[in-house]
């Protein structure tokens, strides 16, 4: 059954955890799962990894690095965690820029270090932007939720989309994203072929995904608490057992990293790597448009 | 003719951005018209303030903006035509 269908999907035949089901079937079922979890996406993320999703996203963005003026675009971004932290990193990198700027310009008038101040303030975030993409409605609810609740709104803007047919011109992001999403889309040679495609010249691609744990001990307790332990949490906190059982067997399901690699050149992508993270779990792969 | 504040997706009679603190019927964000085009056809498309919709003329659809949020999903747009248009997308 694992051997058969493997992210691709070829041809009307897809998976759904560890279902068979046709492709549009499956796009429905995902899309049920999040509207039903939406809500309580986050509580989730961190009863589940108790917490430790948070320094995935963390260590994401500081493998971006991004400087003020970076265009980013977050695919399947939802509640907006990618996107809130990539603001934070731009703003802190901007701060720390106006005040090295200040300190040698000791010598300014009164009136030069005023103009300055108005000059800057305009631009807190150097004029970068995030655009959030997802393809479903209740999460990007939750996420501008979020961001009016948490005062996040110079820079951002969200739109409803379909990563495997992506509403936006060529070569227009410097950074695209997209985080614990490509495991949930149907044709994900299609979703990184957008990518490719969105992204200027030079630009980045970044997936962060759920990946393979090679050591055989280290495999056996984590199959352990995903099949017996998470889906007891969605049914606790959620009220939702299925939406998490298929998590966890999409997760089961997903190529390992070396494949995913592949995919991600075959999508035009060059200098491809990736990084797990606690040994596997997750991972982190990287390419660039070039 | 203006929106009221329901919160709907009626939009505003002009197609301003930000400011004014726009909290109910939400105009698009005006730097996304910069990047956003046609899923389908990847052409570029033309926000028409009074229906607050973006619409492609080419292939005759017109895709709604919800609080703000446009809905880019293919299935979700609407014919501007009292015909279909053509088939398929692949138009010169």
């Amino acid at each position: 059954l694992c051997g058969s269908v493997r992210g691709l999907a070829a041809g009307p035949e897809a998976h759904f955890g560890f279902q068979s089901v046709t492709e549009a079937e499956r796009r429905e079922k995902i899309y049920q799962v999040f509207e039903s979890v939406a809500k309580k996406y986050d509580v989730m993320n961190d009863s589940m990894t108790l917490g430790i999703h948070r320094v995935w996203k963390d260590i994401l963005v500081h493998k971006m690095n991004p400087s003020p003026g970076t265009l980013l675009l977050d695919v399947a971004g939802g509640t907006g965690d990618i996107a809130f932290r990539f603001i934070n990193y731009v703003r802190s990198i901007r701060e720390r820029q106006l005040q090295r700027r200040l300190k040698h310009h000791q010598n300014l008038s009164w009136q030069e270090i005023f103009e300055s101040y108005q000059a800057d303030k305009s631009k807190s975030l150097g004029d970068s932007q995030v655009v959030v993409c997802d393809i479903n409605k209740e999460m990007l609810k939750v996420g501008k939720q979020k961001a009016e609740h948490l005062g996040y709104s110079e820079g951002l803007s969200w739109v409803l989309g379909d990563a495997e047919e992506l509403p936006f011109d060529d070569d227009k992001f410097d950074v695209y994203t997209i985080a614990f999403g490509i495991r949930n889309v149907t044709r994900i040679d299609l979703a990184l072929q957008e990518a490719y495609r969105v992204l200027k010249p030079g630009g980045r691609f970044l997936c962060l995904e759920f990946s393979h744990v090679s050591n055989p001990l280290l495999s056996r307790l984590y199959d352990l608490y995903s099949f017996q332990v998470i889906p007891v949490l969605g049914e606790v906190i959620a009220g939702d057992w299925k939406s998490y059982q298929y998590l966890v067997e999409s997760i089961r399901r997903f190529p390992p990293q070396e494949e995913l690699k592949a995919m991600i050149e075959d999508a035009g992508f060059l200098k491809v790597d990736y990084q797990n993270l606690n040994s596997g779990i997750v991972a982190i792969h990287s390419g660039f448009k070039l | 003719g203006q929106g009221l504040g329901s919160g709907s997706g009626s939009g505003q009679g002009q197609g301003q951005g930000q400011g004014l603190g726009s909290a109910r019927p939400q105009p698009l964000e005006p730097s996304l018209l910069r990047f956003l085009v046609c899923p389908l056809s990847k052409r570029p498309l033309r926000y028409e303030a009074a229906t607050n919709e973006l619409i492609n003329e080419e292939l005759g659809i017109a895709y709604p903006i919800i609080d703000g949020i446009p809905n880019m999903i293919p299935e979700a747009a609407r014919t501007t035509r009292k015909k279909p248009p053509a088939e398929d997308s692949k138009q010169p």
